[in-house]
């Protein structure tokens, strides 16, 4: 279970990110964050794992408090918690397969894997990984050859080697064709129901958040303005999320 | 503000008018440039009577007229600045720029007199270097260098089955440059295989100084990139900020580098010397310093520059900072690290060609031998033998960088993965081979390096204890700014000669008729031949033609900047984009005004910016350019040296330090704010 706390974020030019934000998140839900580009939803699930270091608050994953872990304790919470982003973030000149072992690098030894070394079980981990994802056959080709689609299966793929109990997805399809959000989103959902994987997924179409969340959050300005199920984003709520100009779009 | 105010507080300090407008950096900038200007007509009248006239028994430096005219100008820019206009800046630069080249005029010791007295004794210098020793012939049993006339005279006897004037031969003096097969004492290595016995003698190949130039810009490379890598890494504030304590050692690696940049690598020569001794080791080991440096500077920018994304992502599972640097930093610069150690490669067989004036080694060393016995035959073989290789140099590393930096995936097809096997393990046998036979030409020794000459520590700690008295200061000052006046008037002399042989060097420009492609090919290959000797080379032909000092180092300078600036500004044309001239002539504009409208608005920030880059190389340039007769800091530098002064050598290498600092940091600014 993720619990979140009175969490504040205030960067150092004085943005503040993040205004006392307090949520749960139940083992096995699909939690999705929705609120326009700068409310506060990269922040947060980038405090989730500490990429960014809250300025006020707390999180606890599993009763631990993340917030207060040391460095060595980080790396262990981390590696149960896989992450996804818009811009899919693989290292464009390694090959698929490199960019998928790179995602065991919170267990294995770190001499060892700084020469490129990996045990077979991984090797073995990271292929079914790719095949989960359908990309077994394009292990070996440099990752920037593949489409955006594909890269963000590799991306998925990456966050599987990880065994993870949590998925953090930032607006995991935004940079995607419509026709691929399905296909991306489908994979995640696959996960979260076949594995239990809780999955926290910050979207921007509320199609998609009606179609896979459980469950849904909102931002605005850094506050939490929502927390429900998804049917219950009326048109009212939706005015008081995006603002009276907004009007709901639909992809497909 | 109050006009008048504003003129009045520019009257009485300049640019403190402009200041008060909230035109902080124009306010300062005109205060800096009246102070300098100030101490510039001051020290260059009390020194060197520059610009005196006398009126009756009192005389003054005319310069302080252009001086008073440029304060007056800071009056009236104030005035208009405060009413929300700009005063004309042309008056301005030209005021400054009579002082400014008056000044350099004189203290660069410029006689255009020389220039065309001694022509007809240059004339025979030239003679000599367009028939360089390369063959000899000997008659009667004398040798003698066989020059184009006596070939052409050899071939065609022959060719009419005439009997011939002699027998010809490549020249001792072309062996001694390429290498040759001599009798030596055995190798040991040969001893210790068993393939010969010990205190024998054998044929061998001794290699030329050329090989040797080669080898020392080779290895040089070779280990300043490996050593530089990991420097790179604790000077990239994007990694160090992630460390405790990681800030303070970005700085510092910061400053260090800076300063060893600062210095050029033939100081670092002299100062190595005293370490291990004169020989091509030395030679190696400055260019390794340096380069690691300007390397290091170059990696942690690149490293800074990476994308950040796959950092987070292998950092968000779990990995440890080593771990994400070499998933997610590494792969990333692989291609930039290895472009930019093919740029220094070409740096170093440049700077490897003249590390023999002052390490000792290498075709520097023997043009210094040869041209202190006036051969300039031989010297020219030397010259045209560089001109060579280092054209190759420039062009396979332009290639190959131009290939890597494309950086596309390979296909996934092997079709013969044998072969290709085969093939690299060629590769890596001959690259070993090359590798320890370079070790070996280049007396790499780490026991020197560990075991430094006895009075080294002492040297070391005169060194730097910096001699600050007036005296020593005075001199050294007065020299550093012939240095940058030198490097000035080299800069605009280069430029202007450069300016019309660029447009004829530009593809877009030339390039249509068979006649106009032959002009643009023959300005490209004149500008990479000259290119590719370096400045301390050319000296040598000035300091023949209008004797030793500044003027002759100006000269040399301006030859090597008219190559490098002709072949920036001839790529900035080649770069115009040709949409705004299509638009200005749809208008219904002429040529003229196409040109005026169209074509030099792009052009003339590039060339601004290209000079200021030079002159900021000039400088440095200029301040080893008195190694070999130049003149400037660099024949102080050696003079201090040579005399075991370190004490004073050290004052001279500080402020070079702060004055190459500072105009780095000026041109830079001076580039960003006129670009």
């Amino acid at each position: 279970m993720l619990k979140v706390e009175n969490l504040s974020k205030e960067y150092p030019n004085g943005t503040q990110a993040l205004k006392n934000v307090s949520f749960e998140v139940k083992d096995g839900e699909f939690l999705a964050v929705i609120g326009l580009s700068g409310s506060g939803k990269s922040t947060l699930l980038r405090c989730i794992n500490r990429l960014i270091d809250p300025t006020s608050g707390k999180i606890y994953w599993n009763d631990r408090d993340v917030t207060a872990a040391s460095t060595a304790e980080i790396r262990k919470i981390r590696r149960q918690i896989g992450m996804i982003f818009q811009q899919f973030n693989l290292v464009k000149r390694s090959s698929v397969f490199t960019n998928v072992l790179s995602g065991r690098l919170g267990y294995v030894n770190p001499f060892l894997s700084s020469l490129h070394i990996f045990s077979a079980q991984d090797q073995k981990r990271a292929m079914s990984s790719l095949e989960q994802v359908g990309l077994a056959d394009k292990a070996y080709v440099r990752a920037d050859s593949l489409s955006g689609g594909q890269q963000q299966r590799v991306g998925i793929a990456r966050a599987l080697m990880q065994e993870p109990k949590l998925i953090l997805a930032d607006e995991p399809v935004a940079s995607l064709d419509p026709v691929l959000a399905h296909s991306i989103l489908k994979y995640l959902e696959q996960l979260n129901k076949s594995q239990g994987i809780t999955v926290l997924c910050s979207l921007h179409y509320l199609d998609l958040v009606h179609r896979y969340a459980t469950k849904a959050i909102a931002l605005k300005d850094g506050e939490l303005v929502f927390e429900g199920l998804p049917k219950q984003i009326d048109d009212a709520q939706f005015k008081s999320i995006y603002g009276q100009e907004a009007e709901r779009v639909s992809i497909i | 503000m109050n006009p008048t105010a504003v003129s009045l507080s520019s009257l009485l300090l300049p640019g403190s008018g402009q200041f008060l407008l909230k035109k902080r950096s124009t306010g300062i900038l005109i205060f800096i440039t009246a102070a300098i200007l100030a101490f510039l007509v001051y020290w260059s009248f009390a020194h060197q009577n520059i610009g005196k006239v006398s009126v009756g028994g009192f005389s003054i430096s005319w310069l302080w007229l252009p001086f008073v005219l440029f304060w007056v100008w800071n009056i009236l820019d104030a005035r208009a600045r405060a009413e929300r206009k700009r005063a004309n800046l042309i008056p301005a630069i030209i005021l400054v720029g009579v002082i400014l080249y008056v000044i350099a005029w004189n203290v660069t010791g410029v006689k255009i007199s020389r220039l065309i007295e001694r022509f007809h004794d240059a004339q025979t210098v030239y003679v000599k270097l367009l028939n360089p020793d390369v063959v000899s012939i000997s008659v009667n049993g004398q040798d003698q260098v066989c020059d184009w006339k006596c070939l052409y005279t050899y071939a065609s006897d022959k060719l009419a089955g005439e009997p011939t004037e002699g027998t010809i031969r490549l020249s001792n003096n072309f062996l001694t440059i390429m290498g040759q097969i001599k009798e030596r004492p055995v190798a040991a290595w040969k001893v210790r295989l068993g393939l010969a016995e010990a205190g024998t003698r054998q044929n061998t190949f001794v290699a030329g100084t050329i090989l040797e130039t080669i080898a020392m810009g080779l290895m040089a490379t070779i280990f300043s990139t490996i050593l530089a890598v990991p420097v790179s890494f604790l000077a990239a504030h994007n990694i160090m900020e992630r460390v405790r304590g990681g800030t303070t050692i970005y700085y510092i690696t910061r400053t260090i580098l800076n300063v060893v940049r600062a210095i050029d690598i033939l100081i670092w020569g002299l100062i190595i010397i005293v370490w291990v001794g004169l020989g091509t080791f030395a030679g190696v080991l400055a260019l390794v310093i340096h380069s690691i440096a300007s390397l290091g500077k170059l990696f942690s920018e690149e490293i800074e520059h990476i994308d950040p994304g796959p950092v987070e992502a292998v950092e968000a599972t779990g990995a440890t900072l080593l771990q994400t640097i070499r998933f997610a930093v590494i792969p990333q610069v692989i291609p930039s690290f290895l472009s930019y150690a093919l740029l220094r490669w070409d740096i170093n067989m440049r700077s490897a060609t003249i590390i023999g004036f002052v390490a000792g080694g290498g075709i520097g060393f023997f043009v210094v031998e040869t041209t202190r016995q006036g051969g300039y035959q031989q010297y020219a073989t030397a010259l045209w033998v560089v001109v060579i290789v280092i054209v190759l140099v420039d062009y396979i590393s332009a290639r190959w960088r131009e290939a890597i930096l494309r950086d596309q995936p390979k296909e996934n097809v092997n079709k013969r993965p044998v072969l290709k096997l085969l093939l690299n393990i060629f590769y890596v046998i001959l690259g070993v081979t090359i590798f320890v036979y370079f070790w070996n030409l280049t007396e790499i020794s780490i026991r020197s390096l560990f075991n430094p000459g006895k009075n080294f520590g002492q040297v070391v700690l005169d060194f730097v204890k910096i001699d600050l008295s007036p005296k020593v200061f005075q001199t050294v000052l007065q020299q550093m700014l012939v240095t940058i006046f030198q490097a000035m008037l080299a800069t605009t002399l280069g430029a202007i000669l450069a300016l019309p042989f660029s447009f004829l060097a530009a593809k877009n420009l030339t390039g249509r008729s068979r006649f106009s492609a032959w002009i643009y090919h023959a300005t490209r290959w004149m500008f990479n031949i000259l290119r590719s000797i370096e400045a301390l080379l050319y000296v040598v032909i000035f300091v023949f033609w209008v004797g030793i000092g500044p003027f002759a180092g100006m000269l040399a300078l301006a030859v090597t900047s008219f190559a490098l600036i002709g072949k920036l500004f001839s790529e900035a044309i080649e770069n115009i984009e040709t949409g705004p001239m299509e638009a200005v002539t749809a208008t219904g504009a002429n040529k003229l005004q196409m040109i005026v409208y169209a074509v030099l608005p792009q052009i003339v920030p590039p060339f601004v910016s290209y000079l200021i880059y030079q002159w900021d190389i000039n400088i440095r340039m200029a301040t080893i350019i008195g190694f070999a007769g130049g003149g400037g800091i660099g024949l102080t530098l050696t003079t201090f040296f040579g005399s075991l002064q370190y004490h004073k050598a050290g004052t001279v290498v500080a402020i070079i330090v702060i004055v190459v600092a500072l105009m780095d940091f000026a041109s830079a600014r001076l580039r960003h704010t006129l670009v």
